[in-house]
């Protein structure tokens, strides 16, 4: 790994335990925006929850006649279909509402998976050090190297288009990150007093990487997958537009954004919301996210 | 005065002058892509050809009309089933100022179709395109001889896909580079070519005039020539709207309006020559009753899709030939629009309840295919659109991939030359390369085989009708329309009109 | 002793283009697709001819050959030919280089210019405006996709107000003779002022779209870099030694500052030849990304390797010269 690599909060935290977290989060709390952002992204999970209930129209249901209606403050237009309609006569709203399922399944599955892997890498390559480190870098160093549209473009024409294609695509770079930052806490925290114990008291190395290392290196981990969890949205966006995306018709922000782009000088609208909606969901979950990092960050808690 | 005052001045007046000559005439087309290569022989793309074409000429090429006419030969017979020979016209310079000779043309024609021909054991990617070539010979000072492996009545009509060459040039620069250097005897030569970014073509001022039966004979009206590759759409018809681009092909139905209000452009359509269709996996365990495939065709609006997506232009098919090819049949019984009857056929062939179907669609056409898909669910039929990349989709509908899953297709097939032998045969013999649904019938088979090598051109016709007939009552796949061809153009422009072969040539093409 | 070390990082190279070049030609080779049928689309070809085809562009040898082959001539630098192009592949991808390697340090430098001096004010003025708009700023940043953004920026001032180019990178008017192949500065080499603003027009709103999601996290790292910076003891103890606020600033606390920002933007930079591909296709720009992205829809499997090769090559010299940047700033940290 590279010598200005950036390991997050030091070990120190790991010797004051829980008491530090709770502290961590009161301190999120008292920041006001990441707070409200905070309740924004919620706002947004329960929109896509309960996307159904809140639809005014079936995402799915195609007019012709429909076709490219503006937005309705605008002459032609309907005010129950709010935001106008695309191509095929479909209600965007309605699209836009479904579509933060997308985006906030891919997001998270992807999270999940590439942290997931990216904890077991990174402890593994952390604590056992010797031959498994040396791969696994080598492994980390071939996949940042790759630029990750080719990456994408290419797994997903491998694997063909779906759902569950573009999860692994998108992971298969993401895990990545997380692994270097477990990893780079993994080496601080293995030299310390509490993990000598456990060595002493003859404890198996898994034992020692899962029970002792692990809990104390989540915090910085899960405020970097947070951070993460805007570009892979954004990332996932991007697939879609390029056409690589989830199948229609489904509804994902990107690939409405794509699908506009046709006649953005004729309907603005089509291309416009979904976007507008990529856009502030990333916001929120950026401001959050950096609220959760300045109040985890140590540096701060004098 | 100073220096720094020198200074001043010049770099005012370089800001506030124009730089280019104003008298220089130019016209500029957006187009969809770039040129791969400026070797004609070196390629097999439409886009290339259609470039290149403004700067080389063929032996043969086509009027307005798609009426073949000489170009380079000024007269052509021929002489026996295999053999045809050309009158080379005189006069006629390459750009370096060289002569055309029957040299040069029998080099390039030997160039196209001998193997190995193209240097380093390649051999040119177009030979095909010239069938059961033989050999050239060349008879007299001004005529070649070409001669054929077998009777092909085709020669003349796919001539016009060949450009020639400089026998010197090629000697000079090699295959590689004939990729980046251009000598020709078209209307226009290469000025320069930035690479994915434009293609800059000046004025041949000794052009010998090109074909007699394409009026105005004589040099090119304006002094340059420019193809700008615009691959977005919107930026394409952007850059019309704001005058940068004289035409842009490739305008869709849905900018025709935005076009039309403004008040400098215009737009122009042609008859095309692709034909759209459903293919239908023959194999499957659906489509292989034709009570089925008579369903689909009963259930599909065809007007309210070509209406609505495709703003009106198009031309509905009922078998493969679109109207403009040779031995189209002009009516072929139709499969009328009709819900119920769609699913009276649906509960005949034992689907009382529908079916679920799936179509693989390309990302371009994914709001065509789902306007048919909401229009078949109107019958009974559920269809899935799975939108893939068009090589991951070709791969599975190929006729020798015997795992294919899929249930529909929605694809095309272009037909350039307007003769049935080149749709006709590879979408419906059996095994035929863009035979996706898996067709097999030997009596089609053996009409395609006659009308290959049937001379007379009213029995060949016959062939091909008859087999019309019979695929479009077997419905192997199901016929939808011949999109036209739209083009953007400023009102500036004149003297050009579209061409159903996609060719934009500029020869005679003014901006005022 | 930093020569060792150059050479260590040097040989690193070698196993991982190994590495890339081998999971790009396992994926070329798993995804179905074929070139041939891609070129010929509904093209007549005889069988014949299509093996002749095949066996023309190296086709018809098995996976593990291919492999090889490329393996050797790659290292001489011969990449093969392209599939679409019949030209040597290393030339296609040099003649698209100078306008992708323009656009990513045109991107760059605005990126540089707009952060820094954003990032600094921000951290000074701490809590005013100023730091509200750089934050708020640099948040939007990084949320905007690149793509819509590129799209509406491209629509809203080549479209509706047409103040700028809709596509690619210079007039037709403002042709000179190319010296560097990079526009800007051949335009100035040549004395062609108007050519220079032309290009430059060009240039503003494709770069512009490239830099932000990088000025945007610069303006972040400078300005808590200059935060913490400002807080140190050796500053308070220079402002209690009389010396004035601005020296301060301006001799030790920008320097060490920027060191953050410095080795980010050598990280970032790397990115930057990735993000090219959305920005170019959008803009229409004539750069190595667009054409990969082609190419990989037509399985134009030979440049797709060379270009990957390329991007690895880059990405691990840039992190090397960021790496070296870093101890040069920061004379404590080793190689």
């Amino acid at each position: 790994m590279t010598v200005a690599d950036d390991a997050a909060a030091p070990a120190m935290a790991a010797d004051q335990g829980k008491s530090l977290f709770k502290r961590n989060l009161e301190n999120f709390a008292e920041n006001r925006l990441a707070l409200a952002s905070a309740v924004l992204v919620l706002i947004f999970v329960l929109m896509a929850i309960f996307a159904p209930w809140i639809a005014p129209h079936d995402p799915n249901e195609t007019d012709l006649f429909r076709r490219l209606q503006p937005p309705g403050w605008m002459p032609g237009g309907e005010w129950s279909y709010l935001l106008g309609c695309d191509g095929l006569g479909r209600d965007i709203l309605s699209r836009i509402i479904y579509g933060s399922r997308i985006s906030i399944f891919i997001g998270t599955a992807v999270i999940l998976v590439a942290t997931t892997i990216g904890i077991v890498a990174g402890l593994a390559a952390g604590y056992l050090r010797g031959w498994v480190d040396i791969a696994i870098s080598r492994l980390v160093d071939i996949l940042l190297g790759f630029p990750y549209l080719i990456f994408a473009i290419g797994l997903m024409a491998m694997m063909g288009p779906g759902l569950f294609n573009i999860i692994l695509a998108l992971a298969y770079k993401e895990w990545v990150i997380p692994c270097r930052v477990v990893r780079g806490e993994t080496l601080a925290v293995r030299e310390l007093e509490y993990v000598e114990a456990a060595r002493a008291i003859g404890a198996s190395r898994f034992h020692i990487m899962l029970r002792e290392i692990m809990p104390n290196i989540l915090s910085p981990v899960i405020v970097v997958s947070t951070i993460r969890m805007a570009d892979v949205i954004i990332l996932e966006a991007s697939l879609s537009f390029l056409g690589l995306g989830v199948q229609p018709p489904t509804a994902s922000w990107g690939s409405m954004v794509a699908d506009g782009r046709a006649f953005i000088l004729e309907a603005w609208w089509v291309s416009t919301f979904p976007g507008l909606a990529i856009l502030l969901l990333v916001l929120v979950i950026n401001v959050a996210s950096q609220g959760l990092r300045d109040a985890f960050d140590p540096r701060f808690n004098e | 005065m100073g220096n720094f005052q020198r200074l001043l001045i010049t770099t005012a007046v370089a800001l506030v002058l124009p730089t280019a000559s104003l008298s220089a005439s130019e016209i500029r087309v957006g187009f969809t892509a770039d040129a791969l290569t400026l070797d004609p022989a070196n390629h097999r793309n439409r886009e290339t050809e259609t470039i290149i074409r403004n700067m080389y000429d063929g032996l043969l090429t086509r009027d307005p009309d798609m009426k073949v006419v000489p170009e380079i030969a000024e007269s052509w017979t021929q002489t026996s089933p295999t053999a045809f020979e050309f009158k080379i016209r005189k006069g006629i310079k390459f750009h370096d100022g060289s002569d055309l000779t029957v040299e040069d043309v029998k080099f390039t024609l030997d160039r196209l179709t001998v193997e190995g021909a193209m240097g380093d054991g390649q051999t040119s990617p177009r030979k095909s395109l010239l069938g059961p070539v033989k050999d050239i010979e060349i008879v007299g000072d001004d005529t070649i001889r070409i001669n054929l492996n077998e009777p092909w009545p085709l020669l003349p009509a796919m001539l016009p896909f060949q450009e020639f060459v400089s026998k010197a040039f090629v000697e000079k620069v090699g295959t590689t580079g004939m990729a980046t250097a251009e000598n020709g005897v078209g209307p226009f030569k290469l000025v320069e070519w930035r690479k994915g970014d434009s293609i800059i073509m000046e004025r041949f001022d000794d052009y010998y005039g090109g074909s007699p039966d394409i009026a105005p004979v004589g040099k090119a009206c304006v002094d340059r020539a420019i193809f700008k590759v615009i691959p977005e759409t919107a930026s394409r018809v952007a850059a019309l709207l704001a005058g940068d681009v004289d035409i842009i092909n490739g305008l869709p139905p849905f900018s025709i309006a935005q076009v039309e209000q403004n008040p400098n452009t215009a737009v122009m359509t042609v008859n095309g020559t692709r034909s759209v269709f459903l293919a239908l996996n023959l194999h499957g365990d659906k489509f292989d009753d034709i009570k089925v495939r008579q369903a689909v065709a009963h259930a599909l609006d065809k007007q309210l899709i070509i209406d609505k997506i495709l703003g009106g232009n198009a031309v509905s098919i009922e078998g493969i030939l679109s109207p403009a090819a040779f031995a189209s049949t002009p009516d072929l019984p139709k499969h009328e629009y009709d819900a119920e009857k769609a699913k009276a056929l649906l509960a005949e062939a034992g689907f009382p309840d529908g079916i679920d179907i799936t179509i693989d669609a390309e990302g371009a056409d994914k709001d065509t295919v789902e306007a048919i898909a909401s229009v078949l669910a109107k019958s009974g039929i559920r269809a899935k659109v799975a939108v893939g990349e068009s090589a991951q989709i070709d791969a599975k509908w190929d006729p020798k991939n015997d795992k294919n899953d899929g249930d529909m297709y929605f694809t095309s097939w272009g037909n350039g030359s307007l003769d049935p032998f080149d749709i006709f045969v590879p979408t419906h013999y059996t095994m035929g390369r863009g035979n996706a649904s898996g067709y097999s019938n030997k009596e089609v088979d053996s009409l395609l085989d006659q009308g290959a090598i049937e001379l007379d051109p009213a029995k060949r016709a016959s062939f091909y009708q008859k087999a019309e007939a019979i695929v479009n009552a077997d419905l192997p796949y199901i016929y939808l329309w011949v999109p036209k061809d739209i083009y953007g153009v400023s009102k500036r422009l004149k003297g050009w009109k579209p061409s159903a072969d996609s060719r934009i040539n500029l020869h005679d093409a003014c901006v005022e | 002793m930093q020569l060792g070390k150059l050479v260590e990082r040097l040989l690193q190279l070698v196993p991982v283009l190994l590495g890339v070049s081998t999971i790009v030609f396992l994926m070329m080779a798993l995804t179905p697709g074929d070139p041939v049928e891609i070129m010929i689309g509904d093209q007549p070809i005889t069988p014949a001819e299509e093996l002749t085809l095949r066996q023309d562009l190296g086709l018809d040898k098995p996976i593990g050959e291919r492999f090889v082959v490329f393996l050797e001539n790659a290292v001489t630098g011969d990449f093969g030919m392209s599939l679409f192009h019949r030209r040597p592949v290393f030339d296609v991808i040099v003649e698209r280089l100078p306008a992708t390697i323009e656009l990513s340090l045109v991107a760059l430098i605005i990126a540089l210019v707009t952060s820094i001096p954003l990032g600094v004010m921000a951290a000074i003025k701490k809590n005013t405006i100023i730091d509200r708009f750089a934050t708020i700023g640099s948040l939007l940043g990084v949320s905007l996709p690149g793509f819509w953004f590129g799209i509406l920026l491209l629509m809203l001032f080549a479209v509706q107000l047409r103040l700028l180019p809709v596509s690619g990178r210079i007039g037709f008017d403002s042709e000179v003779a190319p010296i560097t192949h990079f526009l800007l500065v051949d335009t100035l080499l040549r004395g062609r002022l108007d050519a220079f603003w032309d290009a430059l027009s060009h240039i503003l709103l494709p770069a512009i779209t490239l830099g932000l999601p990088m000025t945007a996290i610069l303006t972040r790292v400078t300005r808590t870099s200059m935060l913490e910076v400002l807080r140190q003891d050796y500053v308070a103890f220079a402002e209690a030694k009389g010396l004035s606020r601005r020296r301060i600033l301006f001799r030790h606390a920008l320097k060490n500052a920027l060191i953050p920002t410095v080795s980010v933007a050598a990280l970032e930079t790397g990115s930057l030849l990735g993000g090219n591909m959305i920005v170019e296709t959008v803009f229409g720009w004539p750069g190595l990304g667009r054409l990969v992205v082609e190419s990989i829809f037509v399985r134009n499997y030979p440049l797709v390797q060379a270009a990957v090769l390329f991007y690895a090559v880059t990405y691990v010299l840039v992190n090397f010269v960021a790496d070296l940047l870093y101890t040069l700033l920061n004379p404590r940290v080793k190689l």
